[in-house]
């Protein structure tokens, strides 16, 4: 990969999940599970390739009244895994220097703007 | 738990020499050796660390993102 | 498609998106996975019996429905006492 090649400017969604390449990502799916893995590749329909995952399945036990108890959580670790997109809700990208650079471009523009008024 | 022999279009999987992962469970596939899964219905396949080279899906996954917005 | 050929003639098993378990002898199928089965039976699974073998004869299964086929090990099959085989019945297939 040419580093020019790189951008980091995040002009539609799917950059974001670009930018999270090789970094660690925050991932909601159907059914009530979650993984957290590093990210190695994605295509348009969403499905994932992760490593060093782990998953998390919610569970409840509901009564014949609806009601919710006995809510928990069970943990699974995988090495390599492939998630078919039908089941991505949300990615969430876990590096700081994303959510940092994202501050620094707004403190940027609005020294940007005020510059002018010396 | 299989051995891939090949996936196709619709990520349909045929897998051979298979093993339920928790046959008490699940005693429906005893007889089973070889199988053919309906892409839909698959939610993840693991695989082994070592098949799978990270920098290649990296660079690879880089390339389609920049090719599709063309 | 052609991960399917192999098992034509062959004694199969199909999970249906529905859970249910039927098993056949494969007599054809096409590119969307619809199939056809000769002399098949279903087998429901029951956590108080063992499995119901419920003969239902020549089906034709569209491929919307289909989950999973699997070729049978008919030796290895022809082991199993399913009369003494307790497990629920399989889910249906959601996400």
């Amino acid at each position: 990969m040419d580093s020019a090649e790189v951008s980091t400017a995040v002009n539609e969604p799917l950059d974001l999940v670009k930018l999270s390449l090789s970094e660690r990502v925050f991932i909601k799916l159907r059914g009530d599970r979650t993984v957290q893995g590093v990210l190695h590749a994605y295509d348009a329909h969403m499905n994932l390739i992760l490593s060093d995952v782990e998953e998390t399945i919610t569970l409840v036990d509901v009564g014949d009244d609806g009601a919710v108890s006995n809510v928990r959580s069970v943990a699974r670790n995988m090495e390599m895994l492939f998630v078919r997109g039908d089941a991505v809700i949300m990615v969430r990208p876990l590096l700081l220097y994303l959510c940092i650079s994202n501050i620094m471009t707004k403190i940027s523009s609005c020294f940007a703007q005020i510059s002018p008024i010396r | 738990m299989g051995t891939l022999k090949s996936v196709d279009q619709f990520l349909n999987i045929r897998l051979d020499n298979i093993k339920v992962s928790d046959p008490d469970r699940f005693p429906h596939m005893m007889a089973i050796k070889n199988c053919f899964i309906r892409g839909s219905v698959v939610r993840y396949v693991q695989m082994p660390t070592g098949a799978v080279d990270t920098q290649l899906l990296e660079d690879a996954t880089r390339r389609e993102a920049k090719d599709n917005k063309k | 498609m052609s991960a399917i050929s192999s098992f034509v003639n062959q004694q199969v098993q199909v999970i249906l998106y529905d859970g249910r378990v039927i098993v056949g002898k494969l007599m054809g199928f096409d590119v969307r996975a619809n199939i056809i089965l000769a002399d098949s039976v279903e087998r429901e699974f029951s956590e108080d019996e063992g499995v119901e073998m419920v003969p239902l004869g020549l089906y034709m299964i569209k491929g919307d429905n289909v989950a999973m086929i699997g070729e049978i090990d008919t030796d290895k099959d022809a082991t199993i006492d399913y009369s003494s085989i307790r497990a629920p019945p399989l889910n249906d297939i959601r996400f």
